[in-house]
């Protein structure tokens, strides 16, 4: 994997932007991978979109923040207008198929729109709970930064105590990033 | 009590701001004195996680003018004390710092720079170089690492406490927001098992007496006459010249054959690296030069790269803050000066590659 990979991730406060992007950090970084993660933070935090910058390479990542990028996902309608500005004909756009009021939004510019219907499965089908597991599992499918295996040591780890006492967790988080990754992969 | 802090070597994946509390734990720190402002909070909050278990102590002072003072009066009394701060805070740390300079009281203070003036951003921006290196009414007296990885931050802080009680001048560790809230990996470590040995530190007041002979130590930051002052500043001068070339760091690649040489420091360095690499890789004759000692200055390793190359390109996030320290390094030069100016905003390496071929 020679080239950096440089996702933004957004969302409203709650839907676990910052939570997926560190633990795909973790897990890329356990991997023996160069990964920066930086969260945007400051008084945007209290009622803004919370936006989450990640890279993953091989060499020693440069700038924390960047301009363009190969992925971005948005998990709201004011995801979307923020982000809009990190697209160009290389990226990758993917949203949530159930916002509305964005068709106008959406970025003209990006090399692939993709719409997904994570809300839908994590209320319908899953739990709410693991929607930014659901997301996590859409973003590894987009770049292969991780493989579902890493992807899975890494929420093993990290929630590794809250499985212990209720394994039924552990298989709706691992069914989560599978349904994550088939999403992205029928929408394409 | 637990053993040393860190035992070996370890590959960890952190936030800047947990970095520097785990090098200031790893360079037998005693005491942290501090009071909270973003984007450096963390640094007092992993601290007061951590540092219990290895019976080091915390004091949350009622602001920013008493975190300094606090500290230098930790100092006096002998422990291994510092202190971080941020944007606004550093402004009222100026005060405190003033003091170590003029009572020559080693202290080591990491700031997280944030976007100014006054309150502005809580997120970033290379705007307190001048305020860092020059504030206070004094003449810049101190030393100020500007670090520009979580490595760096790691090996800067513990290098800072060494430097201040070895020259017993203020050091600053200069990071900003983006380095304290960024997670990457970097190798921790215990400095001794490096074979480097912490600078002892010792009481300057309260001294036990010797031979039945009780000595007062008389650390003055007060004189009567203008002569007086002129005398011990004039030492001081004289000091601070004498160690400048033993402390001086800096970077650089490229400038041998260059036509144009990026000048940075701190977390733009990266971005200044990655531009010159790809720039050479098209086949242009582009350098790299970085400060990590934004005081001292590298002024004459910086002299030696404007005589040979036709254009400094300086990038910071500020209005020249950095690129002041440049001019006056290398007046007197023909060098031309071009600017990327980004004051509270990142820069990023497209950007300086634009800029260069621009330029060139």
């Amino acid at each position: 994997m020679a080239k950096t990979w440089k996702i933004a991730l957004a969302g409203e406060g709650g839907q676990g932007v910052q939570s997926v992007a560190e633990i795909i950090a973790e897990a890329a970084n356990e991997e023996g991978r160069e990964a920066l993660y930086i969260p945007n933070f400051g008084v945007e935090q209290r009622g803004g979109v919370s936006v989450a910058f990640l890279q993953i390479g091989d060499n020693q990542i440069g700038s924390p923040k960047f301009q363009k990028a190969d992925i971005v996902i948005a998990l709201s309608d004011r995801a979307v207008r923020r982000t809009r500005q990190y697209v160009d004909e290389k990226t990758t756009f993917v949203y949530d198929s159930s916002i509305e009021g964005i068709e106008d939004d959406l970025p003209k510019n990006a090399g692939r729109v993709l719409a997904i219907p994570a809300i839908e499965v994590s209320k319908n089908e899953l739990h709410p709970r693991v929607f930014n597991i659901i997301i996590m599992g859409a973003v590894i499918k987009s770049t292969a930064v991780v493989s579902e295996d890493e992807a899975k040591t890494a929420i093993e780890k990290k929630l590794g105590y809250k499985f212990e006492k209720n394994p039924e967790l552990r298989e709706l988080n691992f069914k989560a990033i599978a349904r994550g990754m088939e999403l992205v992969e029928k929408a394409q | 009590m637990a053993d040393k802090p860190i035992q070996g070597e370890k590959r960890v994946f952190m936030t800047g701001n947990e970095v520097v509390a785990w090098a200031a734990l790893a360079a037998q720190a005693d005491i942290m004195y501090g009071y909270p402002i973003t984007p450096q909070n963390e640094i007092m909050h992993y601290w007061t996680r951590m540092a219990p278990k290895f019976g080091k102590r915390f004091l949350q002072t009622e602001d920013e003018l008493s975190a300094g003072f606090t500290t230098l009066g930790g100092v006096l009394a002998g422990r291994r004390a510092f202190t971080a701060t941020a944007g606004p805070g550093n402004t009222l740390m100026q005060e405190p710092m003033s003091m170590a300079e003029m009572m020559r009281i080693p202290s080591v203070v990491v700031i997280q720079q944030r976007g100014g003036p006054s309150t502005a951003t809580v997120i970033y921006s290379q705007q307190e170089v001048t305020m860092t290196a020059y504030g206070g009414n004094g003449e810049g007296f101190r030393i100020v690492y500007s670090t520009g990885t979580h490595q760096e931050l790691f090996d800067y802080t513990i290098k800072a406490f060494n430097t201040a009680w070895k020259y017993r001048f203020p050091t600053f560790v200069l990071g900003d927001g983006y380095q304290a809230k960024m997670r990457e990996s970097l190798t921790i470590y215990d400095p001794q098992d490096k074979g480097m040995e912490m600078v002892k530190t010792e009481a300057f007041i309260g001294k036990e007496p010797v031979n039945g002979i009780k000595e007062p130590n008389h650390i003055r930051n007060t004189y009567n006459t203008e002569e007086e002052l002129f005398d011990v500043l004039a030492k001081y001068m004289e000091d601070y010249l004498k160690i400048a070339p033993e402390i001086v760091e800096y970077q650089e690649f490229d400038c041998d054959d260059a036509d144009l040489v990026v000048v940075s420091h701190g977390v733009v360095s990266r971005a200044a690296k990655g531009a010159v690499q790809e720039l050479r890789s098209e086949g242009y004759k582009v350098g790299y030069f970085r400060p990590i000692t934004l005081r001292p200055f590298p002024a004459e390793q910086l002299r030696a790269v404007a005589d040979k190359t036709k254009t400094l390109l300086l990038v910071e996030s500020a209005y020249g803050q950095m690129a002041k320290l440049v001019k006056d390094a290398i007046f007197g030069s023909t060098v031309a000066i071009e600017n990327l100016f980004k004051p509270g905003v990142g820069i990023t390496s497209e950007e300086v590659v634009d800029k260069v071929k621009g330029l060139l």
